[in-house]
């Protein structure tokens, strides 16, 4: 192959950093950090069931103020997310009806409500066997 | 014209000054140069570029041809962002009373073969390699009709002009220039959506590897961009979603 002529601008690692569009987008890739905190810890609590006394030292370590601090931050995290994935998802599976489309904003609506519909099923359940003991 | 003034820097790439260039230290043949251009509400940023040519620099070299948006050839980065040199009007940058400020740069991830222009043919063989045109029985006997509903499956995609801002504005092809990237990845799904297409088959096996629909993480910039509103980054997404149907089809039919 004939050698190219010109030269090429090599792309730097700090490229996101040169606009805002670029910004916004690692922090929705960042949301992960939380969200990997937040899973570990509750992973760590499932396992500590197993033992009445290591639950109990997961529990004071729920309550520590850190911790709660980040717990906000991935519930944070999750919704900024959910906002950036749904308003996404419209473009990805488009729905037709014959030649029209059915709007984006349906689609996001809808999908806000499937989150408050399942949130309101979970707490109801976490009420209900929650007042049973 | 009025007295409104802009301030336009060009950045300027002389191969031929690269005599002493045995240390391939092309920088050295790259600089930014400033101009004085008039301008009013309708002078369009080719506009600037041509003054500059015909007024104060005769050697500046750039592409352009239908003065608008149709051809797709004067692709620039305008302070960091690729525009259509002809859509794109100075009266956006203005900075003061009667003046304006902007840079012109070569559009970004392509080679640079003089002052604005660009090598295109990474982009033109990822285009060529997608095979964007229908497939299948198009005899001229066949009548090939089309209902609305069919047509608008498609219409958005069909738009692209091929003008590569949107490889300008993709990180992923920047970092990585195997990747098919948005313009033809949005071309091979404007023909996979077409009612009359029947090269769907062909045309997957690219998309599924991992330069193909994979390398994209949905930054979304490309679509940004887009001077005709095509979408590409919705085009590429829709494209995973028939690629991963398209993997497991063949998972359980074990064909390739």
């Amino acid at each position: 192959m004939e050698q190219q002529k010109g030269y090429k601008q090599e792309l730097r690692g700090n490229w996101w950093l040169k606009h805002t569009f670029f910004k916004r987008y690692m922090l929705r890739e960042a949301t992960v950090l939380p969200l990997v905190f937040f899973l570990s810890v509750m992973l760590v609590g499932v396992f500590s069931l197993l033992d009445s006394v290591q639950f109990e030292a997961w529990q004071r370590l729920m309550a520590h103020p850190i911790v709660i601090v980040m717990n906000i931050l991935a519930l944070i995290a999750a919704f900024y997310h959910a906002f950036t994935f749904f308003e996404l998802f419209p473009r990805v599976m488009p729905i037709r009806f014959g030649d029209k489309l059915l709007p984006a904003s349906f689609i996001v609506a809808g999908q806000w409500i499937a989150v408050v519909a399942v949130s309101a099923g979970f707490i109801s359940l976490f009420l209900h066997f929650g007042g049973a003991q | 014209m009025s007295d409104n003034k802009c301030t336009v820097m060009v950045q300027r790439y002389l191969p031929e000054s690269d005599s002493h260039a045995e240390t391939s230290h092309h920088a050295a043949q790259v600089f930014m140069q400033s101009f004085e251009v008039p301008f009013d509400e309708s002078t369009s940023i080719l506009d600037a570029l041509n003054y500059i040519k015909e007024e104060l620099d005769p050697s500046l070299s750039f592409r352009w041809s239908c003065r608008m948006a149709i051809c797709g050839s004067c692709g620039f980065m305008v302070n960091g962002i690729p525009k259509l040199g002809c859509k794109e009007f100075l009266r956006n940058y203005v900075t003061g009373q009667n003046k304006a400020e902007l840079t012109i740069e070569p559009l970004a991830h392509f080679t640079v073969e003089r002052d604005l222009m660009v090598n295109m043919d990474e982009f033109l063989h990822h285009l060529e390699a997608v095979q964007p045109f229908l497939m299948g029985d198009t005899s001229a006997t066949i009548v090939n009709k089309q209902t609305p509903a069919q047509l608008a499956k498609y219409k958005q995609f069909s738009n692209c002009i091929n003008c590569g801002l949107c490889y300008s504005a993709c990180p992923q092809f920047g970092l990585n220039p195997e990747f098919v990237g948005p313009g033809a990845i949005a071309l091979a799904h404007r023909y996979n959506l077409d009612s009359r297409d029947k090269g769907k088959a062909k045309r997957m096996p690219l998309l599924n590897e991992h330069n193909g629909v994979w390398s994209c993480t949905f930054v979304g910039f490309c679509s940004e961009v887009c001077p005709k509103g095509v979408d590409p980054a919705a085009a590429v997404n829709q494209g995973k979603v028939e690629s991963a149907k398209s993997m497991l089809i063949q998972m359980f039919t074990g064909g390739n």
